[in-house]
């Protein structure tokens, strides 16, 4: 966990283990979230998303290990009251009040002004559009409807801490697409983390993101140095000439690995301020047509999805180590 | 952003819990409830009345020939009234019942603690006696089927999540408890009135405003002898992660409060008599007799009492479900 008060953390966690019972939960898990940032959260089923979420709202307590949120320490609902909202997964919101009242209810708790409660009720409803619903009971909302609600809820005031559990799970895709939109747009106004198994969603919204496996932290950190988008270039050649020998020529000091069977050329170089990704790809793609070459995909890094897929097993070691000025921002394995 | 305090919290956690009750219909579903056994019970008692007063008017079937009739003497002074009141028509016939010689009065009077006690019990309506004590018999069963499931059931559906973020969980629970209080303060109200409108249908030359002092001389003492009630259901419901378990937990920590009370009293004049003095001042039962005194300062006591022993058994519950995941 960083100590050093200059550096701004939304949420840091050091070293935090839950067990149930005989299952581990979580394994020592360390994590930065630096403020401003949208960070997501990804892992396999049990991997310990939804209780890093827990142990970081209050609701449940770790076994071992600290917890800062807003560089205050965990969670007190005197000092954070307001300023960290959540949407816990499978939790269900009051079931006999209007929408409208429940907003306002939850918004009082919160700690809004009377007079504010009104337009801010009125702004979450239109946010998550249900405005046409503001005088129903929760109950007669679809599922959809409801997670819409619960999105919206954690929106209420103006939190520095937002996290969602799954947000966009049983949205149809143009709610989705407008909740996705919506978070991203928070970018740098507040911190958002996000829990999901949507990697194509989390890779559009994040800028930052950690993996877990079986409680554990495997990889974190910036999304592009995760997804290797500032370090690795893959270009799918057509069929043809695939002339490796001019290449490795032209960008000496780099790695080019080639896959016959999919005619992937994969160059992985050192990112500095003086050699840009588009610099390399600059370069590549000349000396390749140059030399008959034909270009199907250029593409940077590879998918989040990718790097998931590669990770609990083998394929997961070989990801490059987060180099430090990451792993200051974005935690380190756990 | 205002500065929200635990009592504001408090007073919206058991504005919405109320709000939420009566949307649900579950608040009218206790109402409901608690009226049709308190209905029943008091019609069964007015009928009971009824067939007295009949009785009363005819003297013989209640007190048999007056001695100076046997004797053939004149009735001397203090049986005077007792006799009249018997035969005239228009006499109250509580008044009859209750009479100086009254074999009713003698059996109250022998199973109070002190002829001041029976006396002012008997003063007061038959109807709001009633009311007062099959209350204190059906208030508990109640509040445990009913207040137990009010924080488990946001445990169950993990609804407290979303309030948990915004409040403490000492608020969270005292405006349940708050919320379920003000509905059995509704609740036994509303029954009183049954009782008393039952009443007056059934019964000849009913006191309305006499049975309506007694009922609102008995309703705060009620009030006051839920408060305990409503601290246990809350300790079994703060610390159960389902409704049922809560239930399950409720009833059962009230049977055990009656068989603590009950060992209490079965070991009087023993050598356990500390242990169950100790245990017995733990329930709420050793302070029912207590509400029924016409002082004031005992009653208050007794309240107080009451009123602490409810807040012993949340700030119990409180101490398990601070550190309790949720």
């Amino acid at each position: 966990m960083n100590t050093n008060p200059a550096f701004e953390s939304a949420l840091s966690l050091g070293g935090v283990s839950k067990r149930y019972g005989a299952t581990r939960a979580l394994d020592g898990i360390d994590l930065e979230v630096p403020r401003g940032s949208i960070f997501g959260l990804v892992g396999p089923n049990g991997a310990g998303k939804t209780t890093t979420f827990a142990i970081t709202c209050g609701f449940l307590r770790a076994d071992l290990g600290s917890v800062r949120l807003l560089g205050e320490g965990p969670f007190d609902p005197k000092r954070h009251r307001g300023r960290i909202t959540a949407l816990p997964q499978d939790a269900a919101l009051g079931r006999d009040l209007t929408l409208a009242d429940l907003l306002t209810y939850l918004g009082q708790l919160q700690g809004l002004r009377r007079r504010d409660i009104k337009s801010e009720v009125e702004r979450i409803l239109n946010l998550v559009d249900l405005t046409d619903r503001a005088d129903h009971r929760t109950r007669t909302l679809s599922h959809g409807m409801l997670r819409r609600l619960g999105i919206g809820q954690a929106f209420l005031g103006q939190p520095e801490l937002v996290l969602l559990d799954e947000p966009t799970n049983g949205l149809d895709p143009r709610q989705a697409s407008n909740i996705r939109d919506f978070i991203a747009a928070q970018r740098g106004t507040r911190t958002i983390v996000i829990s999901s198994h949507n990697l194509h969603e989390l890779e559009s919204m994040c800028d930052h993101v950690a993996l877990l496996d079986r409680g554990k932290v495997v990889v974190a950190g910036p999304i592009s140095q995760v997804t290797g988008r500032n370090e690795e270039v893959s270009i799918i050649l057509a069929a043809g000439p695939a002339p490796l020998a001019e290449v490795r020529t032209a960008l000496p000091g780099d790695t080019i690995e080639w896959e016959e069977g999919q005619r992937i050329l994969k160059i992985r170089f050192a990112h500095s301020a003086d050699r840009q990704p588009e610099d390399v790809i600059g370069v590549a793609l000349q000396t390749l047509l140059h030399n008959g070459a034909r270009i199907s995909t250029v593409s940077r890094g590879q998918s989040l999805e990718r790097t998931y897929l590669e990770l609990p097993g083998a394929a997961a070691r070989q990801l490059p180590p987060i180099p430090p000025e990451a792993a200051r921002s974005a935690g380190k394995n756990g | 952003m205002l500065g929200p305090t635990p009592l504001r919290d408090t007073y919206l956690v058991a504005g919405f819990e109320l709000r939420e009750m009566l949307r649900s219909r579950r608040a009218f579903m206790v109402l409901g409830l608690y009226l049709a056994i308190a209905a029943v019970a008091t019609y069964v008692f007015v009928q009971f009345l009824a067939q007295l007063q009949t009785v009363v008017a005819n003297p013989a079937t209640l007190m048999g020939p007056p001695p100076n009739a046997r004797a053939g003497t004149t009735p001397t002074a203090p049986e005077a009234p007792a006799q009249a009141a018997v035969v005239t028509p228009a006499a109250p016939r509580q008044d009859a019942l209750y009479g100086r010689r009254s074999p009713f009065r003698g059996m109250v009077r022998n199973m109070m603690s002190t002829p001041e006690l029976a006396d002012f019990l008997l003063n007061l309506p038959p109807i709001s006696l009633f009311y007062f004590t099959t209350s204190l018999l059906m208030v508990p069963f109640l509040i445990m089927i009913t207040a137990s499931e009010t924080v488990a059931q946001e445990h169950q559906s993990r609804g407290v999540r979303f309030i948990a973020l915004r409040t403490g969980r000492v608020e969270f629970v005292l405006g349940k408890v708050l919320g379920q209080g003000l509905l059995m303060a509704l609740v036994t109200l509303c029954s009183g009135g049954m009782g008393m409108a039952i009443a007056a249908w059934k019964l000849q030359d009913f006191d309305f405003m006499a049975a309506l002092d007694g009922t609102l001389l008995f309703w705060p003492r009620l009030v006051a002898y839920c408060v305990p009630f409503l601290g246990l259901a809350a300790l079994a419901s703060m610390n159960s992660s389902s409704v049922v378990s809560a239930r399950v937990f409720s009833l059962g920590g009230l049977v055990a409060m009656w068989v603590g009370h009950q060992f209490a009293r079965s070991y009087a004049d023993t050598p356990y008599e500390t242990l169950g003095n100790f245990i017995d001042h733990l329930t709420p039962y050793f302070y029912q007799n207590d509400l029924l005194y016409p002082s004031y300062q005992q009653v208050g006591a007794a309240a107080a009492a009451l009123v602490g022993l409810g807040a012993l058994y949340i700030a119990v519950g409180l101490i398990f479900y601070r550190r309790r995941d949720l």
